[in-house]
């Protein structure tokens, strides 16, 4: 899970910043002169350090995007709008409040394992996120839902199961009632 | 500080009295509102436990823009004020502009009270467009005219203090000397204090950032009157400016402690070149960073994402190295003086560092994927704000208050402080972060099944926020009092 090793970059980072901290203070029990010469040739050190952890950093993952591929075509489209407070869902384009109002409460969305799926992400209000959460409640990816702008997600999902959709973007009052669902399988 | 204000000749004493009291009066107004916005977190993380489960749930979102908004036009004055009074030593900031900013504030913030508390005004701080338009019954369209006009008294008032200050430091550098050209390319000039290349530097960020709240206002009127408006833009102008504001604030904070610190561990602290260059960078960077909100606004073009995420890695550079590397420098081993305030400032630069890595990790595109919009967001933000930049000024008002008071600290209060906040801040922020790992939406007044998780760690943080109010209210009292016979 990508939010753990997230995590765990973050303690060993922290931790380490944390640690230099503690030291200086602690250094401070016993006073001295210091070279300031050393201590800017330290720095140099930690310069190239530090850049190079930031350059390996973007170089690992800039090419990571979530964004849509030019090369890449999906197996299924499903079309989404998002509206104070809810999402819906559908296999077809939704145009207005009638289709939305149907594709609200109608039957979930059918997606198939292993293939690639669009979600074509729009809202007919204000800003909403959409926000896919697996079977077992992890956030598995996300995409704003502007009005005015389409946002092409695409995922491929593994695991069969029921998927929910929450709002991640402040959007009202029933911006934590707000869901959307669909199947894998 | 005050005697190199008196011995600088730029002031009469008379006039440096009144420079002083303005400076007590921010600070007694900072400390009054830091109590009241850090009640209303701590009632937010009540709701998310369930406490008020018979509350409606726009009380929440209602007190949430007033906590978001009231602590970062909090902090950012208090930054101001306390980078006015240091300045006091090199240039001569203009009193009645401060005056005049106090008092339009003051009308800003009640405002703000009045459509939030009065209102249920719940857009969040960033009230992204169209939202405030799209009320469903909750917030009534005075309190939507009574938001704009509390964000439009604020706009001009820090605007105009934002330029008084630069007309003070344009008084005696030229443009070029305040933001250190002249040690970039090696010529001799006027040797320039930390304390001003790094205002200068901020307040160039800062007038941009006004610029753009002041067009998201006008687009706002326009959109009232009909005209169609680009969503797109206006949350790119929207994080530009809410990203500017805070940053900004932070490097106040910054400025403050390259003034400070040294006075604590007996050693200059100087522009030199690299000092000169980091800050150089800062300026340009920052500019273009706050394209990582915008990851998940999958119509930004791709090309801009990526300058995004460039800018804010490398933004950690001129930061890292240089200030961290420098306090740290200036500490080791240094005959230093350990009181509330040095202790503050040398808490507040790790705070800033830990919630920086965290920044810097979820401004990488792919992990952003994950951690947007989730509890990370509000953990590594309040890392450097009330571990970072907020104990900065809480180190300053402690600092200006002892100066001018002429009243001592108890060390064993000041320890105590200092670990009630230490161990109730970070222990509040890790569950924010843990929240954020398990996938918890930030912004729920309420969590529903699929991350109820979010319940827990909403009731622990609240254990966690009862030491950290504690510590606050023990910091409050033996400051508050310092300043208060300041005042007298």
């Amino acid at each position: 899970m990508i939010q753990m090793h997230a995590f765990y970059i973050f303690l060993i980072a922290a931790g380490l910043l944390i640690a230099a901290f503690l030291y200086v203070a602690l250094s401070t029990r016993n006073a001295r002169e210091i070279n300031m010469q050393s201590a800017y040739g330290l720095r140099k050190l930690l310069f190239f350090v530090v850049l190079a952890v930031l350059v390996l950093g973007i170089g690992m993952t800039l090419g990571k995007t979530p964004y849509p591929k030019a090369n890449e075509l999906p197996g299924k489209v499903v079309f989404v709008v998002g509206k104070q407070f809810s999402f819906a869902l559908s296999d077809t384009p939704i145009t207005n409040d009638q289709d939305y109002e149907a594709r609200t409460y109608g039957i979930p969305v059918q997606v198939p394992a292993g293939s690639l799926t669009e979600f074509r992400v729009m809202s007919f209000d204000v800003n909403h996120s959409f926000a896919v959460y697996s079977p077992d409640d992890h956030l598995l990816a996300q995409t704003q839902a502007m009005p005015g702008y389409v946002n092409r997600l695409r995922v491929r999902f593994d695991q069969p199961g029921r998927y929910y959709v929450l709002c991640l973007e402040l959007c009202g009052m029933g911006h934590h009632r707000m869901r959307g669902v669909f199947d894998v399988n | 500080m005050t005697a190199a204000a008196a011995d600088s000749g730029l002031w009469s004493e008379a006039e440096l009295a009144k420079f002083r009291r303005m400076t007590l009066i921010w600070g007694i107004t900072v400390l009054l509102l830091l109590p009241i916005l850090a009640l209303l977190g701590y009632f937010m993380r009540l709701y998310q436990s369930g406490a008020f489960s018979g509350m409606r749930a726009e009380w929440f979102y209602a007190v949430l823009t007033l906590h978001s908004l009231g602590m970062v036009g909090t902090w950012f004055v208090g930054s101001m004020a306390g980078v006015s009074y240091l300045l006091l030593k090199y240039t001569r900031p203009n009193l009645a502009v401060s005056k005049f900013v106090y008092v339009g504030t003051l009308l800003g913030v009640v405002l703000l009270i009045a459509c939030t508390l009065g209102g249920l005004f719940g857009t969040g701080w960033y009230f992204l467009y169209p939202l405030p338009l799209f009320a469903q019954g909750v917030w009534a369209p005075w309190a939507t005219f009574t938001f704009f006009a509390a964000l439009t008294i604020l706009g001009v008032c820090w605007t105009i203090w934002t330029l008084d200050l630069l007309r003070a430091v344009a008084q005696r550098y030229s443009l070029g000397a305040a933001l250190g050209w002249n040690y970039l390319v090696g010529k001799p000039g006027p040797e320039l204090p930390p304390l001003v290349l790094i205002t200068t530097v901020s307040l160039i960020v800062s007038l941009s950032g006004f610029v753009a709240a002041v067009i998201v206002i006008a687009l706002f009127a326009a959109r009232a009157l009909g005209v169609n408006v680009d969503p797109l833009l206006m949350k790119n102008l929207t994080f530009f400016f809410g990203h500017d504001l805070v940053n900004i604030t932070m490097y106040l904070g910054i400025a403050m402690v390259y003034e400070l610190l040294p006075s604590y561990a007996g050693r200059p602290w100087r522009t030199n070149r690299t000092v000169a260059i980091a800050w150089g960078a800062v300026l340009f960077l920052v500019m273009f960073a706050f394209f990582h909100h915008l990851y998940m606004d999958f119509a930004q073009p791709t090309w801009i994402q990526k300058l995004g995420q460039i800018c804010s890695y490398l933004l950690a550079m001129p930061a890292g190295v240089v200030s961290i590397f420098g306090t740290l420098a200036l500490v080791f081993a240094a005959r230093m003086k350990w009181t509330l305030s040095s202790t503050f400032f040398f808490l507040g630069i790790l705070g800033w560092g830990i919630g920086g890595i965290a920044a810097v990790i979820d401004s990488t595109v792919e992990v952003n994927f994950h951690f947007h919009n989730t509890l990370w967001v509000p953990a590594h933000f309040h890392t450097y704000y009330l571990m970072g930049v907020v104990l900065i000024i809480l180190g300053f008002i402690d600092h200006a208050g002892k100066e001018l008071s002429g009243l001592e600290e108890k060390p064993a209060l000041s320890k105590l402080t200092t670990a009630l906040l230490l161990i109730g801040g970070y222990g509040f922020l890790f569950m924010f972060y843990w929240g954020g790992v398990n996938s918890v939406p930030r912004r729920y007044a309420i969590y529903p099944q699929e991350v109820i998780q979010g319940t827990l760690y909403a009731r622990i943080a609240v254990g966690f926020i009862t030491l950290l109010l504690l510590g606050i209210l023990l910091y409050l009292w033996e400051t508050g009092r310092r300043c208060l016979k300041a005042l007298a």
